[in-house]
């Protein structure tokens, strides 16, 4: 049938084969899209069900990472009797590269130019939704299109706080899509609440917090509770002032967005804070010198709750919190026990797992409420929670290789699991490696490893050997690749002495990371080489040579 | 933090490791190249866990999900030493209480998730925060899954786990990969020497 047998998708039962299309190349992109269309409507679909499945998942892949208007919409409107716009959303939900253009002009030209637009779409192909980003760039734009839409943002605290906090995520993929869009729609909301709101300082510390937090973004909080009191979202913003790490001056550009003049009072302090390094001492100080309307007493002692990692961190804590104590705008002692008091059971939870062992401590922690913000216990024990979570990410940062530039959370977590990811890979392949060098695990480490320290330890791939070499090997002359015992006399291998060189070994061979990826395939041919002169058992050697391509060979054993 | 101990941990991990692998010197039977593979990692998890039991969640809940696995049961002994009884015994504690602990969570959970949906009658405004968060949230997940254990972890000790886990892959792998390197040079030694 035709495309024009689309418009009559919610008429016609019988569509059975809605996408015949002209050419016959299109047809199998087309009856994706309707066989998504006429999901429940129609009904075999015939050639696209393992399409659709995909589909199906693009769609809900996409709707999943898009934002919630996405869900608003489309199930909305799968319920229209026009089908057309169904199938333009259809189209906006899954083609997240093709222009806007497109896009809106289907929609709005309704099913005229459904046909050249499927040319267009199909044309340019389904890509898969690596771009689920770009799928929210459609979305302000059909916001603007549809009646339901939320496209109305209200002009209060709570969306400046968001719209603060997303342009934290301006690093990365956001920033080049969302700011057009938001930025300047946060300016002008941003800017009347500043002139209204100049008194209480709810708000402006609220504002003061989002330059914090715009410095800080790895303050963005994970917890998704949407408190719609704007008091509660400023104290959670308001935590980065704890934070004792500083932030690359690589968000100075992400900053930008927000150029309301008062704010960026408040931003140079800030960055002279954060410029002051990982002293906590120096930015407590120096908080202590600044004037004292915007930042008011927000003063957190730290007890001892932290884990063992942190103690220095933690020593440092201590001692600068005494400081400003004297000096604190102090809150209401009632509220200092409270939030003690429900920090407690908070603290507890959260560390049920981990301080078993540790010796018994004061668990709760002592957190001040900022003034004119929540002391709801809740938000105060956010906050309390996400700047740990943040000094955690610091250290996280220092140990994953080539994440040293901050760049938040996400994009950190992301580059935290593909490590994990890595070096389990690695572990596999390596017990594999070992496996087919050892066809009886009968290796004898300590001597393998002794011999390991004899060599140069200057590289692992170095092929020269001493000449201190040839003594134990040619003991070894005759016995089998995997068998040294004749090494352990030779060696005269004392459990000190395998100490002593294991160590020395080590440090030496503790390379980076980056060192031993690189290596690893090199020694893999070398391997390659050795189990086709040593004629291995036959076993091996087939799977080594079947599977040249590492990976392959790693996920042969799972 | 723990930087200055790595040498120890290498020289711990590989003790153990060589214990866990003694056991399976003693078979008679032939093993298949991947059973050989199987033996190793796990010979290598258990020791690496072990070496981090006091401080870690995650060494604990890998022992655990070894010693479910009867096969298994002989190199967690061996490389536990003494200690394995009360070590897997705690371990498997420790695990239920986090599983409890999560339920009670979830349940929790879900019964205030219908209070907050009342409350949130508007529709959630901040387009790009909640991209965020989602995004966020599933990367927390997948790091859940890649963890020993760690499904049953908040967020915050996740990380901690995370870091801990990290450290001690690293230098399981520092050690798997010098022992290949000197098994290498030896048989390109003894080819050499053939010749």
């Amino acid at each position: 049938m035709d495309m024009a047998g689309k418009d009559n998708l919610g008429a016609e039962k019988g569509n059975d084969d809605p996408l015949n299309f002209h050419s016959p190349n299109m047809s199998s992109d087309w009856q994706f899209i309707g066989a998504n269309l006429a999901n429940s409507s129609m009904g075999s679909i015939p050639t696209g069900n393992p399409m659709a499945a995909s589909k199906g998942d693009l769609l809900e892949s996409s709707s999943c990472s898009s934002a919630s208007m996405v869900d608003s919409f489309c199930p909305a409107n799968w319920e229209q009797t026009t089908h057309s716009q169904n199938l333009g959303f259809c189209e906006i939900n899954v083609q997240h590269g093709p222009s806007t253009s497109n896009m809106l002009g289907i929609r709005t030209s309704g099913l005229g130019p459904i046909r050249t637009g499927a040319e267009r779409t199909v044309g340019i192909g389904w890509t898969p939704p690596n771009a689920m980003l770009k799928g929210g760039l459609f979305l302000p734009t059909a916001s603007g299109m549809l009646p339901q839409s939320l496209s109305q943002f209200p002009a209060d605290s709570g969306f400046i706080e968001r719209a603060a906090r997303f342009s934290c995520f301006s690093a990365g993929n956001f920033g080049d899509m969302m700011n057009p869009f938001s930025i300047p729609e946060s300016m002008s909301p941003y800017s009347r609440s500043m002139a209204s709101m100049q008194g209480p300082h709810r708000v402006f510390s609220g504002e003061g917090s989002k330059t914090v937090s715009g410095e800080q973004y790895q303050k963005i909080e994970i917890n998704v509770t949407e408190n719609p009191k704007d008091v509660e979202h400023g104290a959670i913003e308001g935590s980065p002032l704890k934070n004792e790490r500083k932030t690359e001056s690589s968000m100075g550009p992400h900053d930008e967005p927000k150029r309301c003049s008062a704010v960026s009072g408040n931003e140079s302090d800030e960055a002279e804070f954060s410029g002051g390094g990982q002293e906590e001492q120096s930015m407590l100080e120096g908080r202590g010198g600044e004037p004292s309307t915007k930042r008011l007493g927000s003063k957190k002692r730290k007890r001892s709750g932290q884990d063992n990692e942190i103690d220095q961190v933690k020593g440092a804590t201590q001692q600068p919190s005494e400081i400003p104590k004297d000096n604190a705008k102090i809150q209401q002692q009632g509220n200092q026990n409270l939030v003690s008091a429900s920090n407690r059971p908070g603290g507890k939870q959260g560390k049920q797992g981990i301080e078993a062992s540790d010796s018994p401590k004061d668990e709760y922690i002592h957190v001040r409420a900022r003034r004119g913000q929540a002391t709801n216990s809740h938000s105060l024990a956010e906050r309390v929670r996400r700047e740990k979570i943040s000094e955690r990410m610091k250290f996280l940062q220092d140990l994953v290789p080539g994440c040293s530039k901050v760049t938040g959370k996400a994009v950190m977590l992301d580059e935290i699991i593909n490590y994990v990811q890595s070096l389990q890979r690695q572990v596999e392949f390596l017990s594999m490696k070992l496996a087919t060098v050892h066809p009886r695990l009968d290796f004898n480490i300590e001597g393998l490893l002794t011999k390991d320290v004899l060599q140069s330890r200057a590289g692992p791939s170095s092929l020269g050997f001493p000449p201190d070499m040839t003594m134990p090997y040619s003991l070894l002359h005759s016995s089998h690749p995997g068998v040294i015992h004749t090494v352990l006399p030779g060696v005269g291998n004392s459990s000190d002495a395998l100490r002593r060189t294991i160590n020395s070994h080590v440090t030496a061979m503790s390379g980076e990371y980056k060192e031993s990826t690189s290596h690893v395939p090199n020694v893999w041919e070398d391997e390659l080489h050795n189990v086709i002169h040593m004629d291995f058992n036959s076993g091996a050697t087939s799977a080594l040579l079947n599977g040249q391509d590492i990976r392959g060979i790693v996920s042969f054993p799972t | 933090m723990r930087m200055h101990n790595i040498s120890s941990l290498k020289q711990e991990f590989l003790k153990k490791w060589a214990m866990g692998l003694q056991t399976y010197r003693a078979s008679k039977k032939d093993m298949s190249i991947w059973e050989r593979k199987k033996a190793i990692k796990l010979s290598a998890d258990i020791a690496m866990a072990s070496t981090r039991t006091a401080n870690s969640y995650w060494s604990r809940a890998l022992i655990y999900n070894s010693s479910k696995n009867h096969c298994n049961k002989v190199p967690v002994e061996h490389v536990l030493g003494s200690e394995s009884e009360c070590l897997v015994k705690a371990s498997t504690q420790l695990v239920m209480n986090n599983k409890r602990v999560r339920s009670k969570k979830i349940l929790k959970r879900s019964c205030s998730v219908r209070r907050m949906k009342k409350i949130l009658a508007v529709p959630q405004v901040g387009l790009a925060s909640s991209i965020a968060k989602r995004l966020v949230k599933k990367r927390t997940q997948v790091l859940k899954s890649l963890l020993p254990g760690g499904e049953f972890m908040d967020e915050f000790s996740l990380i901690k786990e995370t870091l801990d886990y990290i450290v001690s892959l690293r230098v399981q792998v520092d050690v798997m990969q010098q022992l290949a390197d000197a098994t290498d040079r030896l048989n390109r030694s003894k080819v050499i020497n053939k010749e």
